[in-house]
């Protein structure tokens, strides 16, 4: 499964974007899961979101869900942190 | 990327397609996304919404009574959110009763969690701790209450004496500071680009007129109103610091976010009014992509309609004004951009040229025809915005 994870927004401006690939990684299926919880929640289109917060857009194997600070759920927030962190 | 720069302004295809605020609240996910607490037994962990919606009419009351009351709170919230996104909700004078000239500041740590408010660690009155964090935000909330008081004569964020909440530490190496529409939200910074969100006090100033805005023009954080909305929070971030520093238009630095860059960044500063488009150039934050002139306006899908960037152009007229009239910015460049503001007629979904034209018309109602109105024209003619 592939994933990209594109921020938007923020006191800076300047949008990030990481991708990350779950096949042959011992976490895949639990990446898995996060990803698949997060399309089922997420909304189709962008939010307004807050002043100066972080918005994302997250797109999974073709489909793309939006969400924004600070109003993130656990399963957005840790796909959100671990794709900017470990997705290239 | 989706950028793409256009040489003129956006076309009224792109402005007919700016959802309202409104709208943009109807559909915010996080009505649905939020977590739910334990009171509501089953429901503790995160329940998509289509599953609420099956189990609320579940024959056993087992089923739906804990969704119908998570649906009901959502419900709740959604419209709350709303109406502190169109108006602001909280007021604190007491009827007949002058609002404090003091400010009321509560500081709480998020200890490094995404929670809000956190737990409040430093009330008005309250001696220095030892975070350094905590008193920057306290001083910065001081700091802004001032000015807009003694040289506004406004009363906290609302004029009318509102409570300033602020969260420090939210986040893990959390690279940013937001207005969630009730507080200002400080980051740690992630040490590599960033540092402590709370270190200037542009940004503090900044954050806190997000709620001036919200309270008063309540500018949609979208397209050119969005920009000017952001550009406003600029404009009195820096005269906050310059008030604070006792600094005249020819000696301040005019740079947003001075003191955030780590040692590794190359650039100065977030963002430059002096000239956009300079203020950055790193290989990792990559350049600064603000325009100073209409010339270069930023079409984008992105960050709102590139609230961040187009800012640049409205910043530009406010330090051209400014360095034109002379003297301390906060006088009488920054009192034509209070009124402006706070005068009424600039409508939600106000574009630059309208904004020009009011702050001409401030001009004038203010100090007559002469060199404020000159200056103004001047600095709106130079960024390409013909007054509307």
């Amino acid at each position: 499964m592939r994933i990209t994870v594109t921020r938007t927004g923020g006191f800076a401006g300047i949008p990030r974007r990481a991708e990350l690939d779950t096949a042959g990684r011992p976490d895949a299926s639990h990446l898995e899961l996060l990803a698949r919880t997060t399309l089922a929640e997420g909304a189709p289109t962008r939010p307004m979101g807050v002043p100066d917060g972080f918005q994302y857009g997250i797109d999974v194997d073709g489909s793309t869900v939006y969400c924004a600070d600070p109003r993130l759920s656990d399963v957005q927030r840790e796909l959100i942190t671990t794709v900017l962190k470990e997705g290239a | 990327m989706d950028d793409s720069r256009a040489r003129n302004r956006p076309s009224p295809a792109a402005s007919a397609a700016q959802p309202t605020a409104q709208s943009q609240a109807a559909q915010f996910p996080g009505a649905q996304t939020r977590r739910h607490t334990a009171q509501h037994g089953v429901f503790c962990t995160i329940v998509p919404p289509h599953v609420l919606d099956k189990l609320s009419r579940a024959d056993d009351p087992a089923l739906h009574e804990p969704a119908r009351r998570t649906l009901e709170r959502d419900a709740l919230q959604r419209t709350r959110r709303r109406i502190t996104t169109v108006r602001g909700v909280r007021t604190t004078a007491v009827a007949g009763q002058k609002p404090s000239d003091r400010p009321k500041r509560t500081i709480y740590d998020a200890a490094n969690r995404e929670e809000l408010p956190g737990e409040k660690v430093r009330d008005e009155g309250d001696e220095a701790g030892q975070d350094a964090s905590v008193n920057r935000a306290y001083a910065g909330l001081g700091a802004t209450f001032d000015l807009y008081l003694k040289v506004y004569g406004r009363r906290s964020i609302d004029d009318n004496g509102l409570p300033l909440d602020a969260t420090v530490h939210y986040g893990q190496e959390y690279g940013n500071a937001f207005w969630d529409g009730e507080r200002m939200v400080f980051g740690d910074g992630d040490g590599e680009v960033f540092r402590d969100f709370t270190l200037p006090l542009d940004v503090i100033g900044h954050e806190l007129t997000h709620g001036v805005t919200q309270y008063t023009a309540n500018l949609e954080y979208f397209g050119q109103s969005g920009a000017l909305n952001e550009s406003v929070s600029d404009v009195f971030g820096v005269l906050i610091k310059q008030y604070a520093l006792g600094q005249t238009a020819e000696q301040a630095d005019w740079l947003i976010g001075a003191e955030l860059l780590t040692d590794r960044v190359t650039g100065e500063a977030l963002r430059s009014m002096k000239a956009p488009g300079t203020a950055y150039d790193d290989d990792v934050l990559g350049k600064d992509p603000q325009p100073a002139t209409m010339d270069d306006y930023v079409e984008t899908s992105s960050d709102n309609g590139g609230v961040h960037i187009n800012s640049g152009i409205p910043n530009h007229a406010f330090y051209l004004a400014a360095t034109a009239l002379g003297g301390q910015a906060w006088e009488r460049a920054g009192q034509l951009w209070y009124d402006v503001l706070t005068g009424g007629e600039l409508t939600t979904d106000a574009d630059f040229a309208d904004f020009a034209r009011l702050s001409v018309a401030a001009a004038v109602a203010r100090y007559g025809a002469g060199e404020e109105q000159q200056a103004l024209l001047k600095a709106w003619t130079r960024v390409g915005v013909e007054p509307a």
